[in-house]
């Protein structure tokens, strides 16, 4: 027993001196990266290998968080809170900034993020780091919904991309009719409709072309309870969902809409810009080659809107290592790790330049078609108080959609009275 | 000092590590919440401050109607989920209290849903329960799916999958407590009553039952106390959706404090938990004090 005790220690000691040693020889900073789980992996491996390959001195400790964003705020704002030294850098989806910024957490780059450099993104993107002057966050990539759909399924029965949303559903209830005679089952139509965050991105693109908004962006007064909203929303449970979009929508985020996509089973599918390679690759896909993208549809007399998203790299108020993870953060957003990331997992990137890259377009058609809708995507309300509000827009969008025999317009009027009294707050 | 002083003074120093132990990790942070619950913090506004607004939380939550929703489907959890698993315990218990071949490997495996924990558990359910891969619909409609059901994207079937898998996974614990309780009752009772021409019906209500009483008590108190404060199952499967059909009490508070940062909103409403939780034990604790226990001590 002695004898196994004395072993057990000396394995210890000789692991404790050995772990100090390699620390002492290299003299490496660690700083910590909170990230989701992506994608596709490999292009993140392959970022920080180069990372770590042009500064030896930086080591960088990655957090993985989970894929839904509204799942990742709460893990990430919840280190945050706690003023966790153990945060340098993160990841912000683009609704965080003045949150971020208002309670403190996200350190203001002003003074290492020039003006000039800032002139080299996109202007949106630039909007959505800043709040009351200053900027918190480096464009990572954009993000803005996008329509996909079934080429070879719209050439065979003689459609046209659809303009509106109208002809979206007669296509989709068309394609779904003739496909099942052949024995083929297909759904019209699949998106995002979970209680979550997606929830209101997808349902604000709906209310948005029909000449509605959520919050007045002059006034800040809710419109949700207004007529072009209310009609929006009732089109989407009555036309859309349980109709050429399956009842199980109501439970998709973006994985399991793409899925249903990609295993062929859908017509259309509104998505980020990602889908496109995913939906495009042989071996993820059994549509790959037969998708086409567009800009997404709107109703009579309204225009097409897309929602705004994207992601940040953010740094933490309370790093003990500012400067590191400043040059961490950086390298993140540089033209060459945006192309990379635009290479291999297909996301836009942020940078004006990237748009005029051969190898960026010839890998991405979509982008350079895609581009003025990056340009005229439009933000989330901005506040401090996002999150509350998007809690009882999601909470009203999931019940509206939900259930057959809701009240729309009492639902949507106590939803406004509520973002009303949330904003009241903010105003004091 | 007198003999009965030290004794006093030697068990309040035995009580001593216990006592801080409770007041660190269980005083002190029901004391914070009640503190908090008075007080308006928005943590992502600092500039705000942190007043004391006195019962304002309070009176804020008995007019939001979210909070009502939440209350009724955390009461009609606590209700249904309890009931069923008392009732499915005690069926487990009476079987496995029988004498059977491998009896102890039988025993130890109705455990198995109890010891998972509930975050695997609440995951296998929710694929169980998929549109368009779960089990429940390759059931029904087989795998040429052309009906199937999206069990979670409809509020009342949401609600009793949640349910169900509360129900499969802590019905174990209950059987286990009444099972303790089943083998408290001797023998010699049952071979008495079939000698007196009882049938095993009566054999049940008239001896089995009132002696594994306080021990279904003891059950029903445990998974009271444990429905309420229901979270992980929610979080998992449904995130409160949807149309809040499975929002309850302390994921709703949750989503309060570590999504929207109202750290005094949502602190009430764990003060709300936590004093409905304490009237309920007190009430079980005053039946199981009312002479329950006679069956056992006699």
């Amino acid at each position: 027993m002695k004898r196994l005790l004395t072993v057990l220690l000396t394995i210890l000691m000789v692991c404790t001196v050995f772990s100090c040693k390699k620390a002492e020889k290299t003299g490496q900073i660690t700083i910590h990266f909170v990230t989701w789980k992506p994608n596709v992996p490999e292009v993140w491996d392959r970022i920080f290998r180069i990372f770590a390959e042009e500064h030896p001195e930086i080591k960088v400790v990655t957090e993985i968080g989970p894929h839904s964003s509204t799942a990742f705020h709460d893990m990430l704002t919840q280190k945050l809170k706690n003023h966790s030294s153990d945060v340098d850098v993160f990841l912000m989806d683009v609704v965080w900034p003045s949150e971020f910024a208002s309670a403190g957490w996200a350190m203001p780059l002003d003074g290492l993020f020039t003006k000039e450099e800032q002139k080299k993104y996109l202007p949106p993107v630039i909007d959505a780091n800043q709040y009351r002057g200053k900027i918190y966050g480096l464009p990572l990539f954009i993000d803005s919904g996008m329509l996909y759909y079934r080429k070879d399924l719209l050439d065979k029965y003689g459609f046209k991309p659809p303009q509106t949303w109208q002809e979206l559903v007669k296509q989709a209830e068309f394609i779904m009719k003739k496909e099942k005679q052949k024995g083929n089952l297909i759904y019209g139509y699949s998106g995002q409709f979970k209680q979550y965050e997606g929830l209101v991105c997808d349902m604000m693109e709906f209310i948005l072309s029909n000449n509605g908004w959520i919050l007045n962006p002059e006034t800040s007064e809710p419109g949700i309870q207004l007529k072009p909203a209310v009609e929006a929303v009732r089109f989407v449970r009555d036309r859309i969902i349980g109709n050429i979009a399956p009842q199980g929508v109501l439970t998709y985020q973006e994985p399991e809409s793409l899925d249903l996509f990609v295993q062929g089973k859908a017509v259309f599918h509104r998505n980020w810009p990602y889908a496109w390679r995913i939906s495009n690759d042989p071996e993820r896909s059994r549509i790959a080659g037969k998708v086409a993208v567009t800009r997404i549809p709107h109703f009579p007399g309204g225009r097409s809107f897309s929602t705004l998203g994207g992601w940040q790299v953010g740094i933490s108020a309370f790093s003990k290592h500012k400067r590191e993870a400043w040059e961490f953060a950086r390298f993140l957003s540089s033209e060459r790790v945006q192309k990379l990331i635009a290479l291999m997992a297909g996301k836009a990137p942020t940078r004006e330049s990237l748009y005029h890259d051969s190898d960026v377009i010839s890998a991405n058609p979509q982008f350079s078609q895609m581009k003025d809708v990056f340009l005229r995507a439009y933000p989330r309300p901005k506040t401090p108080l996002y999150p509350s509000v998007s809690n009882v827009l999601q909470r009203y969008f999931s019940t509206a959609l939900s259930r057959r025999d809701s009240d729309i317009q009492s639902l949507a009027e106590d939803a406004a009275k509520e973002i009303k009294s949330i904003l009241a707050l903010s105003n004091r | 000092m007198s003999q009965r002083r030290r004794e006093i003074l030697f068990g309040v120093f035995l009580l001593l590590p216990c006592f801080l132990f409770v007041t660190a990790f269980a005083f002190y942070p029901i004391a914070r919440s009640f503190y908090m619950s008075l007080h308006r913090i928005v943590l992502t506004m600092p500039a705000l401050g942190k007043p004391y607004v006195g019962l304002d939380n309070f009176k804020g939550l008995l007019l939001d109607r979210v909070a009502h929703r939440a209350i009724i489907n955390t009461l009609l959890f606590v209700l249904i989920s309890t009931f069923f698993e008392i009732l499915l315990g005690l069926v487990i218990a009476l079987v496995i209290n029988k004498r059977f071949p491998a009896r102890g490997l039988i025993r130890a495996s109705v455990l198995v849903p109890w010891a998972i924990p509930t975050v695997v558990s609440s995951q296998m359910w929710r694929f169980i329960f998929n549109d368009k891969y779960g089990l429940v619909n390759f059931l029904l409609y087989g795998s040429h799916v052309s009906s199937y059901r999206a069990w979670l994207a409809e509020p009342f079937y949401a609600f009793l999958a949640i349910v169900t898998a509360d129900v499969w996974k802590t019905s174990s614990f209950a059987a286990l407590i009444i099972l303790a309780g089943l083998q408290l009752i001797p023998e010699e009772l049952y071979a008495q009553a079939s000698v007196d021409g009882a049938t095993a019906l009566k054999r049940f209500w008239l001896i089995t039952f009132p002696i594994i009483r306080p021990a279904i008590l003891i059950a029903l108190l445990f998974r009271t106390m444990d429905a309420f404060r229901v979270f992980d199952l929610v979080f998992v499967m449904t995130q409160g959706g949807p149309a809040d059909s499975t929002n309850v009490l302390q994921f709703y508070g949750y989503k309060k404090i570590f999504a929207e940062g109202l750290m005094g909103y949502g602190s009430s409403i764990s003060v709300l938990v936590f004093v409905i939780s304490f009237v309920v034990s007190l009430w079980y604790l005053k039946m199981l004090g009312k002479g329950v226990f006679q069956g056992v001590m006699g």
